[in-house]
């Protein structure tokens, strides 16, 4: 449906049909958010043997973050008096307006995305990027030492970890010879990448692990040591901003994941009378779950280890499976 | 020339780029400045992405997000966090460069408006990730 409209004349329905379709995905990631955090908070409540929300919405908590947004909505907004207000704005919306664009070219289903264009895996890297670009501005706007810190630690991390995050996937796009989503779905139907390229995506769960700023890599807001970091001085809805863009980035990270090493929505032999979305939906969860697991396991590491990890043990490997994989390529042409 | 989307995407992302220019010289803070910077090339990525020529635009994003940060971080670390606005210059100065300006905005204008330039058909905007490596590394 959406290829024939893609290639239909532009007209105002046009416009209107896909900004419809935009604002329905939108409520759906929040939907997604609202539940994410409630299925990570019971998680995280089931490994630390405790309970969990479970007061809010019957015995499950099930209304906890819809409560708690509302909180959110309804507290004051404040701005600190020596902040650089318009930037101190701005900041927010920096850092969510690309989260929420990364998501256009994901393929959720065969059926169902947004844009199919030709390198659709650049997209993703290179659009996540800009939030960083909030997330230092909001520190530094803050006027506040700590935020500033959190800034500076931001920048250091992405620039540090972006590099082996997209060295690791040179193989997968060296197999498939393509650049696009789709593609490289359908490169898996036989094997998942995670098959043939274990080593890429261990490098690439970590350093995705590292570019969401989840928790062995939290040093941007590292509460133990600076507060909450880059959004220390933020409230209310504002702060609702950098929180929201930290889940969809979560979201768009394990859709991601699920994408590329997974094989996306394809099944499993002699499963494939099982939908599509379905088996997304499973890899998609599974993702999660992992992502979950890792917070509530590591411990935070320190701000040098974190380079030093980066530079010195995650680019070496990339770049050697890089080589190992155009060499196999190339000498037995085994895939 | 009519209306179409391409022409209202044209103006939207050729407004950002401009306005960001413009705040980048006018605006006194660095970080202000680097900001603007961030609007400039994105408007441009998006002016290469309308060309059909994805592959330049996501690069532009992709160097640039990463290079304005560094750029931001030094803004930061070597410049001092303290106001002094310079004062602003008025007088016939302002009317001379207005008038510079809007003279070299009519000959741009009449320059351009009636050029024309031979348009072949050519398939450089399919695939053009795979002709640039190409390009690159068999041919050069």
């Amino acid at each position: 449906m959406i290829k024939d409209l893609l290639h239909s004349a532009p007209s105002l329905l046009n416009f209107g049909i896909f900004f419809g379709l935009a604002v329905l995905l939108l409520f759906v990631v929040l939907g997604f958010v609202t539940y994410g955090i409630l299925s990570e908070r019971k998680i995280m409540g089931f490994m630390q043997m405790r309970i969990g929300p479970n007061q809010i919405g019957g015995k499950w908590g099930l209304l906890q973050t819809v409560a708690d947004v509302l909180k959110l909505l309804i507290k004051e907004d404040t701005i600190p008096k020596k902040a650089d207000k318009p930037l101190y704005i701005l900041a927010p919306v920096i850092a969510f307006a690309p989260a929420f664009m990364v998501l256009a070219t994901l393929p959720f289903t065969d059926a169902f995305q947004f844009a199919d264009i030709g390198v659709g895996l650049l997209y993703y890297m290179a659009i996540s990027g800009i939030s960083t670009i909030g997330i230092v501005t909001a520190g530094w706007a803050s006027n506040n030492k700590y935020s500033l810190i959190g800034g500076m630690r931001a920048a250091a991390q992405m620039i540090s970890y972006e590099i082996p995050l997209v060295m690791s996937l040179v193989g997968i796009v060296l197999i498939t010879g393509s650049l696009n989503l789709n593609d490289i779905v359908a490169a898996q139907e036989k094997v998942w990448f995670i098959f043939l390229q274990p080593v890429a995506f261990i490098v690439f769960f970590i350093a995705s692990v590292a570019e969401l700023n989840r928790v062995p890599f939290d040093l941007p807001e590292a509460e133990s040591e600076l507060v909450a970091g880059y959004h220390v001085e933020y409230s209310g809805f504002r702060w609702a901003f950098f929180m929201l863009s930290e889940y969809v980035y979560m979201f768009a990270m394990a859709t991601l994941t699920t994408v590329l090493f997974l094989g996306g929505w394809n099944s499993i032999p002699y499963l494939d009378f099982i939908p599509a979305a379905i088996w997304f939906g499973l890899k998609f969860s599974a993702v999660f779950y992992i992502l979950v697991w890792i917070r509530v396991t590591f411990p935070r590491i320190r701000a040098d280890q974190l380079m030093e990890f980066g530079w010195k043990v995650l680019l070496p490997v990339a770049l050697a499976n890089i080589f190992l994989t155009a060499l196999i390529k190339e000498l037995i042409n085994l895939f | 020339m009519s209306l179409s989307g391409e022409l209202i995407a044209f103006i939207g992302l050729a407004l950002v780029a401009i306005v960001g220019g413009v705040l980048l010289i006018t605006l006194t803070k660095v970080v202000h400045m680097v900001i603007a910077l961030v609007f400039t090339f994105l408007g441009i990525a998006g002016i290469y992405m309308l060309l059909s020529a994805e592959f330049v635009a996501i690069v532009q994003i992709l160097i640039y997000s990463g290079a304005i940060t560094i750029v931001m971080l030094f803004g930061i670390m070597l410049t001092k966090h303290q106001e002094n606005d310079a004062p602003a210059k008025g007088g016939w100065g302002n009317f001379s460069l207005l008038a510079a300006i809007a003279g070299f905005a009519v000959a741009v204008y009449l320059g351009i408006y009636n050029l024309d330039i031979p348009v072949q058909p050519t398939a450089l905007h399919e695939e053009n990730t795979k002709q640039i490596g190409i390009e690159l590394f068999q041919n050069m």
